[in-house]
């Protein structure tokens, strides 16, 4: 079954020039899919992202998520849909200052139906789960590059959501903590079923996908599977 | 999002910002603070007058020639300065005309040069009977008040104020002796005690003596300033104010009030003019006042737009994360308020506390009896304007950062 299916998505920006950032780009995901997009700046990657992400329109072309044509949604849907069925991993990571690690995590409960009795356990498993659960009361700012991103990572799993949308998830780390999450997020996908989509311009962050679409100039240039395959264990080199 | 987890959520926003926080509630809290006391004194000020005026005694009825000038360009007070005659007493005096009336005192007053000796005093002459020690409770600390035999003889006894004592006798003893006004001796039967500057009336720099001295060998003059009734009780007050106001116009031949020349005022009237002048003036210091809440909120919206800005970032992750654009207006929304209450609070607490210092050194400083009153409407008014502020003013700045794309904010730097 495929979880995201795209027809012919385009976006462009008119702010004096049309600037066309996507050309109709058609692609499928299947549900627990691993897929790596990359491609140069200026490529359309991250706009695609924050299209497949639900945090902006396209242009033209059809999206259909979970089977729902979500071009149609109203921003209060998407939303909804974003809290319930999408965990965001930023490359900046995001985190509220002067906030605990355990708050952070617990950010997306707040705008969710999850009864708020069981936010506090969901919040810590989650924090458990990236391996910080000595950390869950300390502040974002005393935390490394690589903790904060098992904190944003914690927080993208706490809703428990089918997709993770990681942008460049490792573009800030030094490449032992860069090993690390893409660990968490191999075992996401492996163990735990959740499909991923990362974008990435580093090869040894692609190749941890099954699967890796690339993009020049809004178009796609090819769409391959991985053939060797980085194992969650396997050296990370930057 | 429940309200309770946007309380939270916003209660987190302002504390991480404490010292921002701060400075943006100063703005109301001085506001509030103004207006807090403004009222609070306008309504001490207010009771303090009301006192002296019911001090005067609930039963006391004054006539005053002319009309209370009811718009700006009446000048009937003046025409009619003149208007009360000793045949008006004795009309009034008439049981069959006002039956209510215990007892009646004309009054004279004139300025005039006291001397003793070497020693001259400019004065106030008060011309009356010994109701008047009656009404203000006046019991001399030497000698005594005349009587009315004094004033059936047009006797030459006179009551001194405590300054026109100290001016004009020094150290000696003043009973017995004689003043000079006008040429004439009169002969001092009593000295009052001081009684201060905050009361409504003064008789320091009086000299009190019979009216029918006064007018005789005084000011010269043929009719009354003031006519001063005693009714029989509290509760007659308003016949025997009607009876005096029919008797007057029959005298004077007066057939439409409209052109009555004189004002016949009780002491609920006169309480009631006092209250309305306290009352204004008290508005209009609020008015002034609220210039400064209106300052306080813009304060409020500039802080709040600088926050929006600053906060972009965490506004578009919020979103990313499921906030809806409600979500985000009642985060800010409830920020701005919040905000305001609390410098409303504090404005509230720190208006009455040095409303009340200022009573107590208006009490001891000027020796009156400024009673401090809570402006509880006050409290209540300041509360929910200043939350208003913050509806207002936080409007504009949560709705600018409820329609911040998620993306646009995301991208934010």
């Amino acid at each position: 079954m495929n979880i995201i299916s795209v027809k012919n998505l385009r976006k462009s920006y008119h702010d004096g020039t049309d600037t066309i950032a996507l050309k109709s780009v058609s692609f499928d995901v299947r549900q627990g899919e691993f897929l790596a997009i990359m491609g140069p700046s200026g490529s359309g990657k991250s706009t695609l992202l924050h299209l497949l992400g639900l945090l902006d329109s396209p242009t033209s072309g059809s999206y259909r998520f979970n089977d729902k044509n979500v071009t149609s949604y109203s921003s209060d849907e998407l939303a909804l849909l974003r809290n319930r069925e999408i965990g965001f991993v930023f490359q900046m990571f995001n985190l509220l200052p002067r906030t605990s690690v355990l708050e952070n995590v617990k950010l997306p409960l707040y705008y969710s139906d999850i009864p708020e009795r069981e936010w506090e356990d969901r919040a810590r498993s989650a924090v458990e789960s990236v391996g910080l659960e000595h950390r869950m009361e300390h502040q974002q700012a005393e935390l490394s590059g690589g903790e904060k991103q098992r904190v944003a990572i914690a927080r993208a799993l706490v809703t428990d959501p089918g997709v993770i949308f990681a942008d460049e998830p490792t573009g800030n780390l030094d490449s032992k903590s860069g090993k690390n999450v893409m660990a968490i997020i191999q075992r996401l996908n492996e163990e735990h079923g959740k499909t991923i989509v990362l974008i990435t311009h580093e090869t040894a962050t692609a190749d941890h996908a099954e699967r890796i679409i690339r993009l020049i100039d809004g178009e796609i240039e090819s769409d391959a599977r991985v053939r060797n395959r980085l194992k969650p264990e396997d050296e990370f080199v930057k | 999002m429940t309200i309770r987890h946007t309380f939270k959520t916003a209660l987190t926003g302002l504390t991480t910002n404490r010292s921002r926080s701060f400075l943006t509630i100063l703005g109301i809290v001085i506001g509030i603070t103004a207006i807090m006391l403004v009222i609070s004194l306008g309504s001490g000020a207010q009771a303090l007058i009301l006192g002296e005026v019911q001090g005067l005694g609930t039963n006391t009825i004054a006539i005053i020639p002319g009309q209370v000038s009811t718009s700006p360009s009446s000048s009937a007070a003046a025409l009619y300065s003149d208007s009360l005659k000793p045949a008006d007493v004795t009309a009034l005096l008439n049981k069959s005309n006002v039956p209510d009336l215990k007892s009646l005192m004309p009054v004279v007053i004139g300025a005039d040069a006291a001397s003793y000796g070497p020693n001259t005093y400019q004065v106030t002459v008060f011309g009356g009977t010994d109701l008047i020690a009656d009404i203000f409770n006046l019991v001399p600390a030497e000698g005594q008040f005349f009587d009315q035999s004094d004033v059936i003889s047009y006797s030459s006894a006179v009551v001194i104020g405590a300054d026109v004592a100290n001016y004009l006798f020094d150290n000696q003893d003043p009973i017995g002796q004689n003043v000079k006004i006008k040429g004439r001796n009169f002969r001092v039967a009593g000295v009052l005690p001081k009684s201060g500057g905050g009361s409504l009336f003064n008789f320091d720099s009086m000299v009190i003596m019979p009216y029918t001295t006064a007018m005789t060998y005084v000011t010269g003059q043929k009719y009354y300033n003031r006519l001063i009734i005693q009714a029989t009780s509290d509760k007659i007050v308003p016949v025997a104010a009607a009876d005096i106001k029919l008797t007057l116009e029959e005298s004077h031949n007066i057939t439409d009030p409209a052109k009555d020349d004189f004002t016949v005022e009780t002491q609920q009237t006169l309480a009631n003019t006092l209250g309305t002048i306290t009352s204004a003036l008290t508005y209009f210091l609020v008015a002034v006042a609220s210039i400064a809440l209106f300052v306080g909120g813009v304060g409020i919206m500039n802080i709040m737009l600088v926050a929006v800005t600053e906060r972009t970032k965490e506004i578009g992750l919020r979103k990313a994360l499921g906030a809806t654009d409600r979500d985000i207006l009642a985060q800010f929304l409830l920020e701005a308020i919040l905000l305001t209450a609390i410098g409303g609070i504090v404005g509230i607490l720190l208006g009455a506390g040095l409303a009340f210092g200022i009573s107590i050194g208006l009490s001891k400083g000027l020796g009156v009896n400024w009673q401090y009153v809570f402006p509880w409407g006050g409290a209540i008014l300041g509360l929910s304007v200043s939350a208003l502020i913050g509806l207002v003013f936080g409007g504009y700045p949560a709705r600018q950062a409820s329609k911040k794309s998620p993306i646009e904010a995301l991208r934010y730097e």
